[in-house]
């Protein structure tokens, strides 16, 4: 069931009102035109030829049996084809800059010697059709000198590890120097002077792959000196720049096109090397290239959630109040930085001690990057866990333990708007807390036990720079420039809907064109949850500057047209803006087999006013099941002996099915604090950064057992119980 | 459960593709060819020499397949169509790169997902371990071949108003597993909805709107 409060709310006439997307046919009649879906006169087909090693040097490659087969047409290798892929390594994991290209020490390229995970990329070749390529690839004979190799992070930062480069394995921060990310607020040491116990944990979190529908593939077309890209990208406006800056164009030279994407959740941010390889082997060939991944490719080269480990000391009075917070924490990166390796959770919280050291380590497995709410699940799950023990270990309920230290707005630092108290407390109710929980964890008698946990959350729904184009003709039709891609939760809906409510016109008049940075102007890109309010607060800029020019100058007449643009830079008056939510749920644990059955789950959020609500809802649901997947099968395993990775794809990652999903219970608070489009927030990455902690805690309440590893595989409670 | 698709329609056809074990002496020529695009099945694991690319045996390898041809005949969405297809094509290659009918995706490539998901027969199958060749004489029907005359089925019309699709790209598969269950049982349960598509894998997660949107579509007359 879905439930959406809206008191005290002004209601709208297109906003708020279910809707269906304006592409829901062409995505239920097949229309949907995808990348692989595009076939350019005369189009080569391109494949990747990859490291079998998890660490090797190459001494020699010979490609001419393959350039012989008939059917090839260019065959490109790391020897005559040195492309940077600057957003696949960044000193500090940070967003990819020109400052970040020229300081970046471990640089990546499109194929790379030595090879540093199985997976790595050396060689590409383009063929008359798919097959002939694939053959071709068998035909590159190879010689690897192996190297040693390491896998966990921890190790891989002990004396004499094998090292990933040469300066060893500690990844380099954004200002090249080899230290970790350390965050020290108050005084932590006399915060555990100052508690009367002290607790301490280790957690752990696997590598969880964005495994989206849609393989990663790129069709590069050049006409001229222009590049034409398709490409299933996040975020057109960056892709574009990103690839400009790699192959040495000006932005302009390059156009990407992404018009419907199968998902990504993270893993289609920016451009990525099968961008740049496919341009690459375009420009040889001299006539379109389509390179297409297959499904285990995408899992082992291109990236998903960093697997983690952390380190708690807790400090807490006998009554319940925090003193001393402390974690130390290792972050698995793979051979290349892509991302930060960040750890939140802690921050929620309002204890006025806190230290926190994470160490982004190199190791050889494959590379790790962003995945919705990249820093959260993993950290929320190691956090609350590590808080649930506390709570129980105190004798005190777990709710009533966050209510009294959580963070709260405090004159420094206050809040757009603040609902985290409304938001646990409706939750708790709304599930029956009290009825549910065990408050003797792993009292139930027999085999088969329940148990409930919680977790709650705030992420940020900060306002940023994004741009709207808006145009009107004589006919009173309106066309919006948006430069999003939908890359499942609905923005090109989201921004027609905005754009009706804010000019007062039904959505059927509004036209939304996206997906092409040619026709469209900058959007900051679907990573972040930051379309629905950046762009959507351009949209609403452009939609008040045509109201104004209508009212001045009347409706455009014959073949006029009226346009506005906006580019506006919103600010949240030196406040912090976030969205708020809990999560509880019920779980059965057959303590014989090990296996955990969701029973109940309830989910409130505020995301501020939700614009669509039946896309904000299933935005939830999807998120709170990808985040079961991660609390209970979802890993990437690897053989320590010969570093092969060992569960890649959907069968072996073990991906939740149809008959494996609970119904989950979807309430949303709505507000309007005056920030964003009508007051909305995020709800895209929300969902996923609590499930895993509140599953976990379920399970310890259900066993009595603190499950401190994820996946909480059936093993594992088998191991816990014997 | 996703075993339960029906692999073709005749039973030599059976073996086909899902794990062929590659030490089989048994193997045809047909699986053979497979086993050459098929990456990964098994063969990952082993480390060292014996591997030239991701999973990709050096013995096969160097014996390249070039394209031999077969004419069949097979109808599409109600058409009859001639076709020459090289042995080594799938269905779904088939139907999206030579019939033009993109709807149906590769999302896998080796019936894991079904997102490449058309019926065959009737018959809910995964069009990518399907060789084109085998479809000779069948009647296949996909995404494309839904709506009439721009009138969506009740499963389509229940997809767009319960938002069954967030991505898409598993949606064409979707659809066509809940079509084929509709025209057997008009109105399923929610639990008979989620055992028939079980073998229709969603990464958005969006599991339960599918789900409600093809029980809504059985209580809205159900038959596609």
């Amino acid at each position: 069931m879905s439930e959406f409060t809206r008191e005290g709310l002004e209601p709208l006439s297109t906003i708020g009102n279910d809707t269906p997307r304006i592409d829901a046919i062409e995505r239920v009649t097949g229309q949907a035109k995808y990348t692989r879906d595009w076939k350019l006169p005369g189009m080569l087909y391109a494949r990747v030829l990859r490291s079998p090693h998890p660490h090797a040097r190459i001494v020699s490659i010979d490609t001419s049996a393959a350039e012989a087969l008939p059917g090839v047409q260019t065959v490109i290798t790391y020897e005559n084809a040195e492309v940077v892929w600057g957003a696949g390594s960044v000193n500090g994991g940070r967003q990819y800059n020109d400052p970040a290209k020229d300081a970046t020490i471990h640089r990546r390229y499109i194929f790379n010697n030595p090879v540093r995970f199985v997976g790595d990329s050396i060689a590409a070749v383009a063929a008359t059709d798919r097959h002939i390529a694939e053959e071709a690839l068998g035909l590159i004979e190879v010689e690897y000198e192996q190297l040693p190799f390491v896998l966990e992070p921890e190790e891989a930062l002990e004396e004499g590890a094998p090292l990933v480069y040469t300066e060893g394995n500690l990844c380099p921060d954004f200002r090249g120097e080899f230290a970790p990310m350390v965050s020290d607020i108050g005084d932590v040491e006399a915060g555990f002077e100052e508690a009367d116990q002290i607790f301490e944990e280790r957690y752990e979190t696997g590598f969880i792959h964005n495994a989206q529908m849609e393989p990663r593939c790129a069709l590069a077309h050049w006409q001229g000196d222009k590049l034409v890209l398709y490409t299933p990208s996040q975020g057109i406006s960056n892709c574009r720049h990103d690839t400009a800056r790699d192959l040495g164009l000006e932005d302009h030279q390059v156009q990407i096109i992404a018009k419907y994407m199968g998902g990504g959740f993270g893993n289609k941010n920016q451009n990525q090397d099968a961008d740049l390889i496919a341009a690459t082997l375009s420009r040889r060939a001299g006539v379109p290239v389509m390179l297409e991944y297959s499904r285990r490719e995408d899992w082992l080269g291109v990236h998903g959630r960093w697997p983690t480990v952390q380190y708690y000391k807790i400090g807490v009075k006998d009554d319940g109040e925090l003193t001393a917070m402390q974690m130390r924490a290792y972050s698995g990166m793979g051979p290349y930085r892509k991302n930060s390796g960040g750890i939140s959770g802690m921050d929620a919280y309002g204890c006025q001690n806190r230290y926190r050291e994470i160490h982004p380590v190199y190791t050889n497995r494959t590379t790790s990057g962003n995945f919705r709410a990249p820093s959260d699940p993993h950290g929320h799950y190691g956090v609350e866990n590590m808080m649930d023990e506390v709570a129980y270990q105190l004798g005190i309920d777990p709710v009533e333990f966050t209510l009294k230290n959580m963070r709260r707005p405090t004159e420094q630092q206050q809040f757009t708007n603040y609902s985290l108290e409304e938001v646990i407390n409706d939750g708790a109710q709304r599930f029956n807390w009290q009825t549910r929980r065990r408050v003797t964890p792993g009292s139930d008698e027999g085999p088969i036990k329940r148990g409930a946990g919680f977790s709650f959350m705030m992420f940020r729904a900060g306002v940023g720079t994004s741009s709207a184009i808006l145009r009107v003709d004589a006919n009173e039709e309106y066309t919006l420039y948006v430069g999003v891609t939908d890359i499942g939760p609905g923005a090109k809906t989201t921004m027609g809907m905005i754009a009706a409510e804010a000019l007062d016109v039904p959505l059927s008049q509004v036209e939304v064109v996206w997906g092409d940075t040619d026709r469209c102007p900058y959007s900051v890109g679907e990573s972040g949850s930051r379309t629905t309010i950046m762009t959507g607060i351009a949209v609403v800029e452009a939609a008040e500057d045509l109201k104004r020019q209508i009212a001045d100058r009347g409706m455009p007449t014959g073949s006029d047209v009226l346009v506005a643009s906006a580019t506006p830079t919103p600010t949240t008056d030196g406040m912090t803006r976030q969205c708020f939510g809990a999560h509880f749920v019920e779980v059965e644990v057959d303590t014989r087999i090990g296996s955990t059955k969701i029973l109940k789950y309830t989910t409130v959020h505020e995301s501020g006013r939700i614009i669509n609500p039946s896309t904000a809802r299933d935005q939830i649901r999807g998120a709170t099941i990808q985040g079961i997947g991660s609390a209970l099968y979802e890993d990437l395993l690897y053989d320590p002996q010969s570093g092969q990775p060992l569960t890649p794809g959907y069968y072996r990652g073990r991906h939740l099915t149809h008959k494996d999903i609970p119904d989950i219970d979807v309430h949303f608070i709505e507000v309007d604090d005056g920030y964003g489009p009508f007051g909305a927030k995020t709800a895209g990455e929300s969902g996923i950064i609590l499930a895993p902690a509140a599953v976990a805690n379920a399970v310890a309440n259900a066993i009595g057992k603190r499950m401190t590893s994820l996946p909480i595989t059936r093993d594992k409670i088998l191991g816990a119980m014997a | 459960m996703r075993d339960d698709k029906k692999q073709g329609k005749k039973p030599n056809k059976d073996l086909a593709v899902k794990y062929v074990n590659p030490k089989s002496s048994t193997l045809n020529p047909k699986q053979q060819s497979r086993r050459d695009f098929l990456e990964g099945t098994g063969t990952a694991v082993v480390a060292g020499a014996g591997i030239s690319a991701l999973g990709l045996p050096k013995a096969q390898a160097q014996t390249p397949t070039t394209g031999s041809r077969t004419a069949i005949n097979v109808t599409v969405n109600g058409t009859p169509h001639s076709v020459d297809v090289d042995d080594r094509w799938t269905l779904a290659e088939l139907l999206r790169d030579e019939l033009d009918l993109t709807g149906t995706k590769i999302g896998c490539n080796r019936s894991e997902c079904g997102a490449c998901t058309v019926l065959m027969d009737g018959q809910p199958i995964y069009s990518c371990s399907q060789l084109a060749v085998w479809a000779d004489g069948a009647n296949i029907r996909t995404v494309e071949g839904l709506a009439q005359d721009g009138e969506l089925t009740p499963v389509q019309q229940a997809f767009v108003v319960n938002n069954g699709p967030q991505c898409g790209f598993c949606t064409p598969g979707q659809l066509m597993t809940a079509t084929a269950l509709l025209n057997g049982n008009p109105s399923p349960t929610a639990d008979e909805v989620k055992e028939a598509m079980v073998g229709n894998l969603c990464r958005c997660s969006n599991y339960n709107a599918i789900v409600e949107a093809v029980v809504m579509a059985g209580e809205n007359g159900g038959v596609a």
